[in-house]
């Protein structure tokens, strides 16, 4: 929990860090192009301005050509006093920015019209009025422009005005006017509107904060946009900006680019746009670029952590399966170890599980010169099958190692199987016991599938069916006996064999596996082991692809005795008979060739048990007989020591403590321990009114 | 199964000759019991010619050992063959029995 908690944070940490990256990208580039469009704008604000100012006095120039191209027809006019007002016309039909204008006289210019004579006209609707305006209360001597003008002679400007109700943005051009004899004669003064500068200044704007503005060197507003537009605080920013004679400044976000007309009346101008207006619409874009990449990040984010539980979550699911499918390994080595392993000759046996485990099983060992064998087939596939079967067989191994009788050790079986079988799960099963001296074949079934007895030809060993194990308590399984020849075999099988489906799910059958039993009869190079893998490739093959749909086992028991050498003797119980015992056993290991140690040791062995039963078996004063057989098949030497008395098992006895010292050494005991610790195996087993203890030892 | 015994310089020398079975075991018994009289004489058993031996022959010599234990006496064995010798070791035999 804690782990997945961290990785979750730590991939959330990645998308965050991501989006500042993204961030910082955007930021910086947002500076360098805001850096780059600054420059921009100033540069073409720059021109903006310039190609304003030049405008402006352009169209000064133009008032000022007017004005002189028409002095020569007011010169002409002098002379002639009424004349004043049709030159006052001229001057001002002809300039669409005049509104007004006057010829201010020098005082009696005129002698015939006193002191002071202004002719003035002004436009009024289409029409232009005229009238002298010069009078006692109207000294236009006084006047500062007038003075300047006949001072100095040069033409000048003057600062803008307010003039009449409509309170029109005014300035005056005021110039001499000299006669023909070169004297001063009048001061022209021509208004000019100057509406049309904040017009000219504001007319080519791209943002709404941009304005231009028109000032007096002294800082006085001749011209600029609505004046709802401009905060009188900035003006006066932009007066101190001109004083300063900065070209350009940049005051709150506000780029303030100045100018002058570079000619008289040497106005300023001024520009003034704010940057954040034109950064504004970047900026937005900016945002939206950077939402965009947010918006983006978190579906990464999104993505990213779905894809890494989902990968989690398979991870975990391979690892599970992983694990489990290394048990089932572990599990099916386990099942294939439990099959026997030492190799007997004429036996071999094959365990192929359809799934990793399986519920077949099959054993086989030798004890006391039998072979023991059994094949089974637990109902079901896979684990829990598996799991039944390992118990069976180790049941059968322990079952087996006290009891001789396939129909005993069956039905020991089924006991055991019974008991609290919960999961009703049941067992087919073959049990035989084949004694290797004799051929003798005992044999009990429990509902498996009949072996085939392999002779001259192959055909079906008439076998009892019987329930299978684990159905009933109490179940008898009867025990059938035949006696095989040398070279007589039995195949057993589980049905993983006969059932083999095709393509079609059609059957192997029984009748198959005969004909391929008949082929391997006649071939005499079949051994076991080539017989049964000849039977598996062929069920493979019938198969095909389909899949194997059962376990495949099978057991082939092959009575391969080699040479015997066979013997018994009865004697009666009399330990005077011991001689003849003797004799016989000296007899028979000369026959085996074997040395005298060898000899004496298995002579001694059997002597011992045989004093054994002659002493115990049967009541004191009671004559009974004891029966010794000696089979060998030059690789073993097995003795079977059967007498008819009291069932009585020697081998519990406990051995003699041989540790002892002399005052303490029992007298009796040290038979059975002799004969323990010189043959390979001592069992007893009691079969019906017998006690039959066998005896082997290898005596290669 | 020959027994034959002997007193050669002051101990009893009993020959044990053929093979001791269970069958030659009574007779045997009865051929050594003059050993149980030792009176407090060392005992040797020549086994040289012993072929063979069951339990009941190996009872025989141990009841020859505590007997004369209880008198004080020694029990020899004599050159134990092979075979012999190994039923004694198999039997702890041989270290209750002294050997020569």
């Amino acid at each position: 929990m804690d782990n997945s908690k961290r990785s979750w944070m730590s991939r959330i940490g990645i998308v965050v860090i991501a989006a500042i990256m993204v961030e910082i990208i955007s930021v910086v580039q947002y500076q360098r192009t805001r850096r780059l469009m600054d420059e921009e704008m100033s540069v073409r604000s720059r021109v903006i301005l310039n190609s304003v100012a030049n405008d402006i006095a352009h169209t000064l120039e133009l008032t000022e050509t007017t004005m002189r191209e028409n002095l020569w027809e007011i010169v002409e006019n002098l002379p002639y006093p009424d004349s004043a007002f049709t030159s006052v016309r001229l001057l001002i039909d002809d300039n669409p920015h005049v509104v007004g204008g006057c010829l201010a006289f020098v005082p009696h210019y005129y002698p015939s019209k006193g002191r002071l004579f202004e002719p003035y006209g002004h436009k009024d609707g289409g029409k232009i009025v005229l009238e002298q305006i010069a009078g006692p209360d109207h000294d236009y001597t006084k006047n500062n422009a007038y003075q300047r003008v006949t001072a100095s002679l040069i033409p000048e400007w003057s600062d803008p005005y307010y003039f009449g109700a409509d309170s029109i943005r005014l300035a005056t051009y005021s110039f001499p006017v000299f006669d023909d004899a070169d004297s001063l004669a009048a001061v022209c003064g021509l208004d000019i509107d100057l509406s049309w500068l904040g017009d000219t200044l504001n007319s080519r704007h791209h943002f709404k904060s941009t304005y231009g503005l028109l000032l007096t060197k002294e800082g006085e507003l001749v011209a600029g946009p609505p004046e709802s537009k401009v905060p009188e605080a900035e003006v006066d920013l932009i007066v101190d900006i001109i004083n300063g004679n900065a070209p350009e400044s940049m005051v709150k976000g506000k780029l303030i680019q100045t100018t002058n007309l570079n000619r008289p009346p040497y106005w300023q101008l001024a520009r003034v746009y704010s940057t954040e207006e034109v950064f504004a619409r970047i900026r937005k874009i900016r945002l939206q670029n950077l939402l965009m990449v947010l918006l983006g990040l978190a579906i990464l984010a999104f993505m990213i952590n779905r894809y890494a539980r989902n990968e989690k979550r398979l991870r975990e699911t391979t690892a599970e399966q992983a694990r489990i499918a290394g048990e089932l390994e572990v599990a099916r080595k386990i099942q294939q170890e439990m099959l026997p392993r030492t190799r007997v000759d004429g036996v071999y046996g094959t365990l192929e599980p359809a799934l990793e485990v399986g519920g077949d099983l099959y054993d086989y060992y030798i004890r006391d010169g039998k072979l023991f064998f059994c094949i089974g087939d637990v109902s079901g596939k896979g684990v829990p099958s598996a799991m039944l079967m390992s118990v069976i067989h180790s049941l059968f191994r322990t079952i087996s190692a006290k009891m001789e009788s396939p129909s005993f050790i069956l039905r020991a079986l089924n006991e055991n199987l019974c008991r609290d079988n919960e999961s009703n799960m049941f067992v087919t099963f073959f049990a035989g016991c084949l004694d290797l001296y004799t051929g003798k074949l005992h044999f009990a079934n429990a509902g498996h599938d009949k072996p085939f007895l392999i002779t001259q030809s192959a055909s079906v060993l008439p076998v009892k069916a019987n329930l299978p194990l684990g159905v009933f308590p109490g179940t008898a399984f009867e025990e059938q006996e035949c006696t095989l020849s040398p070279g007589d075999a039995l195949l057993l099988y589980t049905d993983g064999l006969t059932e083999a489906k095709d393509q079609n799910r059609k059957n192997f059958g029984r009748d198959r596996v005969r004909e391929l039993l008949d082929g391997c009869i006649a071939d005499a190079g079949m051994t076991p082991e080539k017989t049964v893998q000849s039977l598996s490739q062929a069920a493979h093959s019938y198969s095909g692809q389909a899949p194997q749909s059962d376990d495949l086992t099978m057991l082939l028991v092959k009575y391969e005795p080699g040479e015997l050498l066979q013997d018994r003797i009865t004697l009666s119980n009399d330990t005077a008979d011991v001689e003849r015992l003797s004799a016989f056993v000296k007899d028979f290991c000369g026959r085996l060739e074997l040395d005298h140690k060898a000899a004496s040791s298995l002579r001694l062995a059997l002597e011992e048990s045989v004093v054994n039963a002659m002493n115990y078996a049967y009541p004191a004063g009671e004559t009974g007989e004891i029966t010794v057989y000696a089979d060998s098949n030059r690789r073993e030497v097995r003795f079977t020591v059967v007498d008819s008395g009291w069932p009585f098992d020697p081998t519990t006895v406990l051995s003699a403590d041989t540790t002892l010292d002399a005052q303490n050494r029992p007298i009796g005991g040290l038979g059975i321990h002799l004969t323990r610790k010189l043959m390979d195996s001592v069992s007893y087993c009691r079969k019906g009114t017998m006690n039959v203890l066998t005896l082997t030892k290898s005596i290669i | 199964m020959k027994t034959t015994i002997q007193e050669i310089d002051g101990k009893i020398v009993a020959t044990l000759s053929g093979e001791l079975d269970t069958a030659a075991a009574p007779q045997a018994q009865t051929d050594l019991q003059p050993l149980l009289e030792s009176k407090g004489k060392d005992i040797v058993i020549d086994c040289t010619e012993l072929e063979y031996i069951a339990s009941s022959g190996l009872r025989l010599l141990l009841g020859i050992l505590k007997d004369a234990k209880e008198v004080g006496s020694r029990v020899v064995l004599k050159n134990v063959n092979e075979v012999v010798r190994d039923v004694l070791d198999l039997t702890g035999f041989v270290s209750i029995f002294e050997f020569e």
